[in-house]
């Protein structure tokens, strides 16, 4: 922290010496040569996991540094910051152009001061009780009670789980009671104080775009990222991978709004979709009855040895070829012309064609799973019995992990389908996709044949996979 | 059962002495922190006339939270529901211990007075005194004729 001791010395408030230049991650960047590694990888991304001890300090810093800029209290500083979204130069800005106006707009100091009552009695207006004028306590706005009576205000807030929003006892008062204030109320009630504070840490992180709970279960890991982005964040103790934006199951290229609007509907619907659920299906062909045990759409009839598609059941030949027409929905371009029932039945097959590719692929990555342990088990007889190491077989675990990746993807592209306009730029983006569903089934195929299939030749479909979808997400990732 | 705070006896003795006009608010005998609440209709609504029987009870909490109150008697209201529930904001978010049962009451006689359909519990109601207020007023007197009157 060079650039605050520098300033320690000279406190005029140029504007160049407190707003927050942190060169945090680009610290050692000077003698690098600069990339753009967003470039390389759409999905690069900056985090760090932190625990809850590291992000008291990464607040209290900031806290600090306002209070030292400002020349403010501490208490002043944290509640102008947690009311501002923890953005320290908006805080500035505004303070600096009206201070007084921002601590009101801030809730700490009341519209209109207050005269304060300078008795040496006086009736608690909650409890009516007349008491000496030291058993009484005030916030900036001058209302007083006494302190029996604030403290039972904030054990009645904080059971409720409200912490940072407990405001004044008096009728219509705006002015919000500091951290501080509640804690000196509280210095003799450890269980509720400690209950206050975490719902107050809570309520920090939740209004700091900059942190993010982790998601998963008991997991007390905060994520910090400087960018506030859709991005994946996979964290360090409890490998929950998850989108850094809304925390939610990571979604690339589908965004944030979009992804939720679709589970939404999705959870709507289920009762329509259910049908589609089935796990077998008739060879096109000879019409034997098929069930899909792995992963992989591309199926061959155990009785015909017809090859042929899951999903569409077209013939598998043609799927290969340059335009994979299964993924694409086609709309029926006179559907404006129809009547309303049609253009529901419409609506609804749009939807399922979307719907249905969605929940396949999702099913087809718990299958894979399934493939995967199978495949461990076969490995681990194989090293058993002599035929090779285990380091010779990490590539099968590589490319397994691979295929998840690729068709985690894959079965995000469908949302994100779903809701696009049609025009070329959605053309270019089912071509992109089709290509995508051809070679991770191909993928798929191979992995599943593991043992027969030729390592450069699963080496180079792995490449291939991977290319497909940094391309698709080069071009449509917008995060 | 605990001893009763100071503020309730204080709220209780001045609802006695200095009631408010138009309003009754007796506590039961066995129980000091149930209230029998009469309010009546206020001049020129469609209440006009009728007696509105409500119960108002003192939580444990009181008056760091706020009294729960319901209608009992049934009202043709925006604002109230089937189950006499009320919309009303300082009964909820914008209650402060430095409110009394005094200014609850006089709020709900005030929302008598001036329904607000925007802010709505009872749905169907609010939605018919959008869009035909004089056929609302219509039930509503019809409702305070055959619930609230003559008992
Ligand atoms: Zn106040
Ligand atoms: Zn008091
Ligand atoms: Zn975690
Ligand atoms: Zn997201």
């Amino acid at each position: 922290m060079a650039a605050s001791q520098e300033n320690e010395s000279d406190m005029d408030f140029s504007d160049n010496d407190c707003y927050d230049y942190n060169n945090y991650y680009n610290d050692d960047d000077s003698d690098v040569e600069h990339v753009d590694p967003m470039k390389v990888d759409p999905e690069y991304f900056e985090y760090r996991c932190l625990s809850e001890e590291e992000v008291e300090r990464l607040l209290n810093e900031s806290v600090e540094s306002l209070s030292n800029c400002l020349r403010i209290s501490p208490t002043l500083a944290k509640v102008l910051l947690h009311g501002h979204h923890w953005n320290s130069n908006e805080v500035i800005r505004k303070y600096k152009d009206n201070p007084s106006q921002t601590i009101i707009w801030a809730k700490i100091n009341p519209p209109s001061p207050q005269s304060i009552m300078t008795s040496n009695y006086y009736t608690c207006p909650v409890c009516v009780t007349p008491q000496h004028v030291e058993k009484f306590s005030h916030l900036p706005c001058g209302h007083k009670f006494c302190k029996d009576c604030w403290i039972t205000h904030f054990e009645v807030q904080i059971n409720q789980g409200i912490s940072t929003s407990i405001s004044c006892m008096a009728k219509d008062c705006v002015v919000l009671v500091p951290e501080s204030f509640v804690l000196m109320h509280l210095q003799h009630k450890t269980n509720i104080r400690e209950k206050y504070q975490h719902f107050v840490f809570q309520d920090y992180v939740k209004s700091h775009p900059e942190l993010r709970f982790c998601p998963g279960p008991n997991c007390p890991i905060i994520v910090h990222s400087r960018e506030i982005k859709a991005k994946k964040s996979i964290c360090e103790q409890c490998k929950t991978a998850f989108c850094f934006r809304c925390g939610c199951d990571y979604h690339a290229p589908t965004d944030c709004q979009v992804i939720k609007k679709w589970l939404i509907k999705c959870a709507d619907d289920s009762e329509t979709a259910n049908y589609i659920s089935a796990h077998t299906k008739d060879c096109p062909k000879c019409h034997i009855c098929i069930e899909k045990n792995g992963g992989c759409n591309h199926m061959q009839c155990y009785n015909c040895k017809h090859d042929f598609c899951w999903m569409c059941l077209g013939d598998w030949k043609s799927h290969g070829s340059e335009y994979y027409e299964c993924s694409r929905y086609r709309e029926n371009p006179n559907i404006a012309h129809e009547s309303v029932h049609a253009q529901a039945r419409e609506a609804l097959t749009k939807y399922l064609h979307y719907y249905e590719r969605w929940e396949n692929h999702s099913k087809s990555l718990k299958l894979e799973e399934q493939t995967l342990e199978k495949l461990r088990d076969r490995i681990n007889e194989k090293v058993m019995s002599g035929l090779g190491t285990w380091i010779d077989w990490q590539y099968l675990f590589a490319s397994a992990n691979l295929l998840a990746k690729c068709r985690y993807t894959l079965q995000y592209t469908y949302p994100f389908a779903y809701y696009m306009d049609a025009g070329p730029r959605k053309e270019l983006f089912e071509y992109q996709q089709a290509q995508l569903e051809a070679e991770i089934e191909n993928l798929s195929w191979k992995i599943e044949r593991a043992e027969t299939t030729d390592r450069g030749d699963l080496e180079n479909q792995m490449d291939i996979a991977e290319k497909r979808r940094t391309t698709l997400l080069k071009d449509f990732l917008d995060v | 059962m605990a001893v009763l705070p100071r503020r309730i006896i204080k709220e209780t003795q001045r609802l006695m002495q200095e009631p408010v006009p138009g309003i009754s608010a007796v506590p039961d005998d066995s129980n000091a922190r149930y209230f029998h609440v009469i309010v009546t209709g206020p001049e020129d609504s469609p209440f006009e006339g009728g007696l509105f029987k409500l119960e108002l009870f003192l939580p444990e909490d009181y008056p760091m939270s706020a009294p729960k109150v319901r209608f009992i008697t049934k009202i043709y209201h925006p604002n109230i529901d089937r189950l006499g529930r009320i919309c009303l904001d300082i009964l909820k978010d914008k209650w402060s211990p430095a409110l009394q049962i005094r200014t609850v009451l006089l709020s709900i006689q005030a929302l008598l007075s001036a329904p607000n359909p925007d802010d709505p519990l009872a749905n169907d109601v609010a939605e018919l005194w959008k869009v035909n207020e004089i056929e609302a007023i219509r039930n509503a007197k019809e409702w305070t004729r055959r619930y609230a009157m003559d008992n």
